[in-house]
């Protein structure tokens, strides 16, 4: 194996393994700093962030020849031999350089700047710049300009890294940002008339090392020491993006990207990044409630609803259902692995013979891959992989919402129970009518919709950063989270009120469920055990 | 011995001497039909590599050499870019030769072109010659109309098609993957290295990168010789490995305080002294010179006592200087205040710095700052020690910079505060009594017309 | 949005498209196309930016990006009939360069960069013109104006003929 010595300790690293020094560094727990330097983005090494010392070990004497000046890490390869040296004075001496030169024109607005607090000028700073100001003082303010709908400039804090651009010309293939001037006037811009308006815009944002550029939708928002972050996946598409859910107090205050070199690298689009707000929108469904008999609440007519307390649901909802009939259930693919599994169970422990189908999928467009391989997916939902997977375990699988539709209007069912949690409007009246004649229809959705005035028992789903449990994507990747922020006061995740159906003991226990789905199904096989950050292929384990 | 006859300017002063039949009654295309009839491009890379010739656009690395760094049997497209982008403040032979002798510039590009398989040769010209443009654009006609370029060339197999591309006025295009970048229509920011333009280049395909005057000195070998060739110069340094030698006639640009200035032709390894007093007259005005650029400003400069340093390759680098560079020499008489130069030299680097590293960007940009606001009376002496560390921490040898831009700025600053610190000083405390001696942090001056 | 005017002239287009061949890829035409368009407008509007990228299968903000870097494109207005470059680099300098370039925009009434207001002149400053042996020289369209004076470079720029 290749062995790269990083400040005189020995790492071996893979022998088909392309490293460059910050990366080697890295395995030996050494942080070399760098702003242009970003994994999926081409190499510029213009920073000078990134100057170490390298060397060559020969393998036959052991001896060390060293390069008589400063190297870029990012544009310096890690081979065998190579040795690195990260903490010299010369190196320390560098570094401090480069701190000092960026912050000359700087105006340091910390204290109105969004990005303070996870801001690589400071934090590099604090770490590798020197306490004095040597440079002329500059005043303290930064000219701000939007470039896009989304996206904001502050011009002066820029630093010049030009990740952004390189990111629009690579990854989004869209090529809106340019860099103006040359030297020390350079300045980031659109183009007048063509802002920055495409699908991943968002990104650059995320790329920004310093406090440059700035997301209208979080701009002034929260200081981001307040902010708590959760590992969770994009509910949005089928692409199942890994992403980190940014919250405070059961406020979801954004949405980033989460690194998965299997599902999304370092990228989200703009759709998964600002689809959060439906978690906060006032007309979400807070309660359980059933169906008033008294006047005025015929089905398909203003429906009026009584609250009903969590704990009688469990118990009245099943006793409604059986009473009713013959049982249809739609699985939403919005629903977790595990939430899928637990309601399949309990509606054949209602009705032995229950129709069990996969629920609406939504579609808008086509997919849509960008010229450095990000894919949007027109399949708007997280999980139809992972929920098919699971009716098929109750012999269920292929069964579409069409057919269940088509089931239930044909009148071969006498009850039915549709999963939603849809965060846009998905059924129309028409299609809703097909529900109109059931003597019991349960609607689990976020909102109302056409389908719950002609329901029964109208239940509250959670949103996506709500829920706990797993999600399989449109590669058969199954990527398993916890819940980031409390579903609100009132609202029971689908996963609780299944779990207490099942008579379950304590706290809804999704890692015990997926164990047990894991343990009863080679299909789900690779579910077991504790599941990685980038989660898992199922596909790998059936292989196997 | 340094008045012998010029070679590579031997059509300066001669009537029609730009034309076609004026180069070929000196002897012109001769050597090139010759080479195309019995020599191999192997043969061109070899009489190239053993003439010793050393790239004249600045950093005096081996033109062969450079050849040779190309891949064997590549399938090509090969290019050759030929480097007309001359900028460097004091330097004006590359346009001496495009404007007097341009088909003398041809012939060697033909025959480097064919020395390395290229097919298509670029001339990367600087905005600023229009009448290079129009000499070259009507030598290549010419040659065109005579079969020296096109398809076949004189009965052979080998194709060449040589274009001009019109700078625009940036100095950074004349380091080579700066101009490779700019031909290529983006941004001319140098390119991290490696691969070297010799593997990838322009349009990544396998690329050689010359100088005007290079190209001219291999149409001289091929014509009168590599013996010829390396009798002129200062041959290698028996005590120093590296030192390959200077060999060959290397145009001087002589300009600044002296009577005549001009272009001059002289045997690599003229002094300075012998330069400005031989060939221009001495220095203007009957003073004396305070200090001279012995290359182009970026190599920076040397003292009236140091004016005996041979001009060759290894010469100004031993008395502190950057280099030979351009072999543009600027003399800079006794009466100029020395901070008035700096000013005007980090004025030049923070216009043409390509603002691509942090430490160049910054560092021209914040240097002329400093001069700045010493100009105006309210220096420090705390800032020449703040210069001379910008100076020595910022470029391509201490490793902070991509190019070597960064050096070529920092050089003048290191020899001017090294070598005229206490005129500096003395500056300093006369223009700012009360504040010369102060430490703290200093407000920056409202920027004043630096473009 | 920039309104969808057509800028660039047949001819200039076919001027530009006379050069494709030279290149492998339409990008490296970016440059010819840019001074092709200021030989004639002597400027170069966003408007033809967003031309020539369409004409080369670029965006605007990859011309533009290009452009701005060399600073030598003015995009408001056109510069003057006559473009002087003064030189303020060492060698002229040293000669005198400055108080070229101080006198000419004086008695031009205009700051270095601009025009006169009957848009004859424009006065810029420049780094080396390459034209040292001539210090202090002015670049004044295709025209070295060489060893000048103040006054020299008065006389030829502000005191010739108007045609």
């Amino acid at each position: 194996m290749p062995t790269v010595i990083v400040d005189g300790q020995e790492i071996e690293i893979g022998a088909d393994e392309r490293l460059n020094c910050i990366e080697a560094a890295r395995r030996a727990g050494k942080e070399i700093p760098h702003y242009c330097w970003h994994p999926g983005l081409s190499v510029v090494a213009s920073c000078r962030m990134c100057l170490i010392e390298t060397g060559q070990r020969d393998a036959a004497t052991g001896k060390v020849t060293m390069v008589p000046k400063l190297v870029p890490g990012c544009q310096t390869p890690a081979k065998d031999g190579t040795v690195i040296v990260t903490d010299s004075q010369l190196v320390k001496d560098s570094r401090a350089r480069v701190e000092e030169a960026l912050l000359i024109d700087h105006p340091i607005d910390c204290p109105i700047c969004d990005k303070a607090g996870e801001c690589l000028l400071q934090d590099y700073h604090f770490e590798h710049g020197q306490a004095e100001r040597r440079a002329d003082l500059q005043p303290f303010t930064s000219r701000r300009r939007d470039v896009g709908p989304t996206v904001t400039l502050f011009v002066d804090r820029c630093i010049m890294c030009t990740r952004c651009v390189r990111f629009t010309r690579e990854v989004s293939g869209t090529s809106e940002l340019m860099v103006t001037s040359r030297g020390a006037k350079e300045e980031i811009d659109v183009f007048p008339g063509h802002p920055l308006d495409n699908k991943l815009s968002g990104n650059v944002v995320d790329l920004c090392p310093v406090g440059a550029l700035g997301d209208k939708d979080f701009l002034y928002q929260q200081r981001v020491w307040f902010l708590k972050r959760e590992a969770n996946v994009c509910g949005g598409c089928a692409a199942g993006c890994s992403i980190h859910t940014e919250h405070n107090q059961d406020t979801v205050y954004r949405l980033k990207p989460r690194e998965n070199p299997h599902v999304n690298k370092w990228w989200i689009c703009d759709d998964g990044r600002y689809g959060w707000h439906h978690l906060h929108d006032s007309a979400r469904l807070l309660e359980a409630g059933h169906r008033e008999a008294a006047a005025g609440s015929h089905r398909g007519h203003a429906p009026v609803f009584a609250p009903v307390e969590w704990a009688d649901v469990v118990t009245r909802l099943r006793a409604d259902l059986k009473q009713a009939g013959r049982l249809a259930v739609a699985v939403s693919p919005m629903l977790t692995v595990e939430e899928a599994w637990m309601l399949c169970a309990i509606a054949r422990s209602i009705d032995p013979e229950a129709f069990l189908a996969a629920g609406f999928v939504p579609h808008v467009g086509e997919d849509e891959t960008f010229p450095g391989g990000f894919t949007i997916r027109a399949e708007k939902c997280p999980n139809r992989r992972g929920v098919e997977e699971v009716l098929s375990l109750y012999g269920a699988g292929g069964r579409s919402w069409q057919d269940l539709v088509k089931h239930v209007a044909a009148g071969q069912a006498d009850a039915a129970w549709i999963t939603a949690g849809y965060p846009a409007p998905w059924i129309d009246d028409a299609a809703a009518a097909a529900f109109s004649d059931l003597r019991c229809l349960v609607v689990q959705d976020l909102f109302d919709s056409p389908l719950t005035r002609h329901a029964t028992w109208r239940l509250p789903a959670a949103g996506f950063a709500e829920r706990a449990g797993t999600w399989v994507n449109v590669a058969h990747r199954a990527q398993s989270f916890r819940q980031a922020i409390r579903a609100p006061a009132g609202v029971w995740p689908e996963g609780r009120l299944y779990w207490n159906m099942l008579g379950r003991r304590g706290l809804y226990d999704p890692v015990a469920v997926r164990h047990q789905i894991a343990e009863s199904s080679a299909s789900f096989a690779a579910l077991a055990g504790e599941m990685p950050a980038v989660g898992v292929d199922l596909r790998i384990h059936q292989l196997a | 011995m340094t008045s012998s006859t010029p070679v590579l300017l031997e059509a300066v002063g001669v009537p029609d001497g730009h034309t076609l039949a004026s180069y070929r009654s000196r002897g012109g295309y001769a050597p090139l039909e010759k080479i195309l009839a019995e020599k191999q491009p192997g043969d061109v890379v070899e009489m190239v590599k053993s003439s010793g010739l050393r790239g004249r656009g600045g950093a005096g690395f081996s033109t062969g050499l450079k050849w040779t760094f190309l891949p064997k049997d590549h399938p090509g497209p090969i290019y050759l870019c030929i480097n007309a982008d001359e900028s460097e403040p004091g330097t004006f032979n590359n346009r001496i030769l495009m404007e007097d002798d341009p088909h003398q510039v041809i012939e060697g590009i033909i025959l480097s072109a064919y020395a390395t398989k290229a097919s298509t040769a670029y001339i990367y010209l600087r905005y600023e010659y229009p009448q290079s443009w129009n000499r070259l654009q009507a030598a290549i006609d010419e040659a065109y109309a005579a079969g020296y370029l096109g398809k076949g060339i004189r009965g052979t197999n080998f194709s060449l098609d040589i274009y001009l591309h019109r700078g625009a006025a940036a100095y950074i295009c004349g380091e080579e993957t700066g101009l490779i970048e700019s031909l290529e229509g983006k941004r001319a920011w140098p390119r991290i290295k490696p691969p070297f333009p010799a593997i990838e280049g322009l349009f990544r395909k396998p690329t050689v990168v010359n100088n005007i005057e290079t190209m001219a000195c291999v149409a001289q070998i091929a014509r009168r010789g590599v013996e010829w060739f390396k009798s002129i110069g200062v041959p290698a340094d028996p005590n120093n490995p590296r030192d390959p030698g200077s060999y060959g006639p290397k145009l001087y640009c002589l300009s600044g305080h002296v009577e005549k200035p001009g272009c001059y032709e002289a045997p690599l390894g003229i002094t300075a002294r012998q330069l400005i007093d031989e060939h221009g007259g001495g220095v203007w005005k009957g003073r004396r010179a305070k200090a001279v650029i012995p290359g182009g400003i970026s190599m920076g400069l040397m003292t009236e006592s140091e004016l005996d340093t041979p001009l060759d390759f290894a010469g100004p680098g031993k008395v502190g200087c950057l280099g030979l560079g351009t072999a543009a020499v600027v003399v800079i008489d006794e009466t100029v205040s020395i901070v008035d130069f700096l000013h005007n030299s980090c004025r030049f680097f923070a216009h043409e710095s390509c603002g691509q590293c942090t430490p160049c960007r910054e560092g021209t940009s914040w240097s002329l700052r400093m001069l700045e606001r010493i100009r105006a009376g309210k220096g420090r002496l705390k800032d020449l020690d703040l210069l001379l560390e910008l100076g020595q921490t910022m470029g391509m040898m201490p490793g902070s910079t991509i190019c070597g831009l960064a050096d070529g700025a920092a050089w003048p600053i290191k020899n001017a505060i090294k070598k005229f610190r206490g005129e500096f000083e003395d500056y300093i405390k006369r223009t700012n009594p009360s504040g010369w001696m102060v430490t703290d942090p200093v407000p920056a001056l409202q920027i004043v017309g630096a473009h | 949005m920039i309104a969808p005017r057509k800028v660039l002239t047949d001819e200039m287009v076919a001027k530009i498209e006379a050069l494709a061949p030279r290149y492998p890829n339409r990008r490296a035409l970016t440059l010819p196309a840019l001074h092709i368009v200021n030989a004639e407008l002597r400027h170069v509007p966003l408007e033809a930016v967003v031309e020539i990228a369409a004409l080369l299968g670029l965006a605007p903000a990859e011309v533009q990006d290009t452009l701005t870097f060399y600073q030598f494109f003015h995009q408001e207005k056109p510069h003057g009939k006559v473009r002087a470059f003064v030189c303020r680099s060492v060698s002229c300098a040293l000669r005198g360069g400055e108080q070229v370039l101080e006198h000419l925009c004086h008695k031009a009434g205009i700051q270095p960069y601009g025009t006169t207001a009957d848009g004859e002149l424009t006065v810029e400053p420049a780094e080396c013109l390459g034209a040292c042996d001539f210090a202090p020289c002015i670049l004044a369209n295709d025209d070295l104006l060489k060893n000048l004076t103040p006054e020299a470079a008065e006389a030829a720029l502000l005191r010739k003929p108007r045609s």
